[in-house]
């Protein structure tokens, strides 16, 4: 398994004779929903907070148990949909460029490159945790605040920007692993399988970096 | 013959000046049997009256007046002479009035009433008329040493009449607007008494302030006033309560507009300070924000202190933030003081340490992430 971080080539070369399997790839992208999802549940939190001075007690506390289960598995359910559209989209992009390959190859290579997300997912729930434990939550009592609220920590609080910026890094990584994942699933060459990865990932990075303010 | 005839004009001549009426014509008595003079001492330009008694001291014969008139250099007579005035009956008597005004120089003065009749000898008569133009005085009689902000302090004004006179219409006013009662009637004072006013001053600022009484008196129907200052300095209470700031400590909660400060608020003073309540003052791009847009405190006694909390967004441009203290006395008065916050918008410690994790954790993210893509690479 090491392989698919390391030596993805090998990796896939290897499973692409075996049986077309989702169990793993699913495990993987379930995984690191999971992870995104304690990510979302504690900005669930911090919404709620936010929202203290206005919701009365009682429906504060309904709230935060349905939003802590909303996010949670919202984010699981947004995991497992990017994962579905990533794998369509470089569908998509590789038949054009004469890919072969059927698309539940395709799917299954993709979630292996989600093991990098686990990483990052890991690091951003603790960098999470700890700007939540430290940070100041102000109260609002228009709920339309709570964007430009966010908007802010993204643009303005380090340990979300380093967030960010980790979680970018690592999807460069994962971009690497879905390079050799559809050279091999869609039978391209790696110049074709690069073009395929290389510019949805790019779009999502350039959105990312946008996000954080650096870009407009 | 001829050595008579220097008898004769001696005669003639001693007759002549001695009035002597011809044989046959008897001449009436009339005598000035009174004077009064108002205000019985005038003070220099007052308008006053000579009022004068003119009785015919006949037992029956009548006298027709023809002219009287009154004269005087240094006091001037507003009023015309009496003509014809007509006959006066046996034993009767008239009042004769004459307005005068008084000169500059005091002094006793004495002008001279004629008197011209028909078929009575003419007469001359003078009057004194006092011109005094002492003032009345107004002085403190009693006021607090040390003048107090926001403490009222009883203030008593005596007022004295040096004059030879009664007054009347004596009052004191007054127009500081921190002063109370605005006005004191004292109604009349006769001569050589005194009276005492009190008024209650309350100074709202502190530093140097000059009280203005102005003394207002009637001199017959004549008005006159006297100014009295008094500069006074006002400073803050010994003992009132002294709101102090300590331990201020301001936290950045959302990026970099939004500021939670917090700290001590003591009260050093030996008063109780009362109702305190700390808010944000206002300022452009200052706004208090929730949760904490002000703070109440309540009572801090002396030698107590109390935490706060306030919320602020501030702008970019924004360098000070003021917090205005607001705090009553055992009296009600309502005390405000406005303390000057910096916002600093350097990082913190806590942001220094955070900066070092982070760069170490993306240096170690980007070389392991670089190395394991250039290793995958690099074995394909």
């Amino acid at each position: 398994m090491l392989d698919v971080l390391i030596n993805p080539d090998k990796f896939f070369e290897a499973r692409k004779k075996g049986a077309k399997s989702l169990k793993v790839p699913l495990l993987i992208v379930l995984i690191s929903g999971m992870i995104s999802g304690i990510a979302a549940f504690l900005m669930a939190d911090i919404t709620l907070e936010m929202l203290s001075e206005t919701l009365p007690p009682e429906a504060l506390g309904i709230a935060l148990t349905v939003g802590r289960i909303s996010a949670f598995t919202g984010a699981l359910v947004v995991s497992l949909l990017i994962w579905v559209v990533f794998a369509a989209v470089f569908f998509g992009i590789s038949w054009i460029l004469k890919g072969e390959g059927t698309f539940t190859r395709t799917l299954e290579f993709v979630g292996y490159g989600y093991i990098p997300m686990i990483l990052s997912g890991m690091i951003s729930a603790v960098l999470m945790y700890n700007f939540i434990s430290t940070a100041q939550i102000p109260q609002v009592t228009d709920p339309t605040e709570i964007a430009e609220i966010m908007r802010q920590w993204i643009t303005g609080n380090p340990m979300v920007q380093l967030s960010s910026i980790i979680g970018i890094l690592f999807m460069l990584w994962s971009a690497n692993i879905w390079v050799f994942g559809l050279k091999h699933a869609r039978n391209l060459s790696t110049k074709n399988a690069l073009i395929t990865a290389g510019i949805p990932v790019a779009l999502y990075v350039l959105y990312s970096i946008w996000q954080l303010g650096v870009l407009g | 013959m001829m050595k008579l005839l220097p008898l004769i004009f001696l005669i003639l001549f001693v007759v002549g000046i001695s009035g002597t009426p011809v044989a046959g014509e008897q001449k009436a008595s009339v005598m000035i049997t009174g004077y009064h003079v108002s205000p019985e001492a005038l003070m220099y330009n007052d308008i006053g009256t000579i009022t004068v008694t003119v009785k015919n001291m006949e037992a029956v014969q009548s006298v027709r007046i023809k002219e009287v008139s009154l004269l005087e250099r240094e006091i001037k007579v507003l009023s015309d002479p009496y003509f014809s005035i007509g006959g006066l009956g046996p034993g009767e008597s008239l009042n004769l009035s004459f307005t005068i005004r008084a000169g500059y120089t005091d002094g006793i003065y004495y002008p001279k009433i004629l008197l011209e009749a028909e078929n009575a000898e003419n007469i001359r008569y003078q009057i004194p008329v006092k011109i005094d133009s002492t003032p009345l005085t107004i002085g403190v009689k009693g006021m607090p040493e040390e003048m107090v902000k926001g403490e009222r302090a009883e203030i008593k004004l005596v007022v004295g009449n040096p004059r030879p006179n009664t007054v009347t219409g004596v009052k004191i006013v007054t127009n500081d607007e921190n002063m109370i009662p605005s006005e004191v009637f004292m109604g009349t004072l006769s001569s050589d008494e005194s009276k005492v006013a009190s008024f209650n001053f309350t100074p709202q600022t502190r530093g140097v302030h000059t009280l203005t009484f102005t003394l207002e008196f009637k001199n017959g129907d004549n008005p006159h006033s006297t100014a009295l200052s008094i500069p006074l300095n006002v400073t803050e209470s010994k003992k009132s309560a002294e709101l102090i700031l300590t331990g201020i400590e301001i936290e950045s909660t959302l990026g970099m507009s939004v500021y939670k400060i917090t700290g001590d608020i003591n009260n050093a003073g030996l008063e109780e300070a009362r109702s305190v309540v700390m808010k944000v003052g206002e300022g452009e791009g200052i706004e208090a924000v929730d949760p904490y847009k002000a703070y109440f405190v309540g009572l801090l006694s002396p030698d107590d202190f109390s935490s706060f909390e306030l919320d602020v967004k501030v702008d970019e441009n924004v360098t000070k933030v003021p917090l205005l203290i607001e705090y009553k006395d055992d009296d009600g008065n309502l005390f405000s003081t406005t303390e000057y916050i910096s916002i600093e918008r350097h990082q913190t410690t806590s942001s220094k340490e955070l900066h070092v994790s982070m760069i170490a954790v993306l240096v170690v993210s980007a070389l392991l992430i670089i190395g394991v893509i250039a290793y995958s690479w690099k074995k394909r």
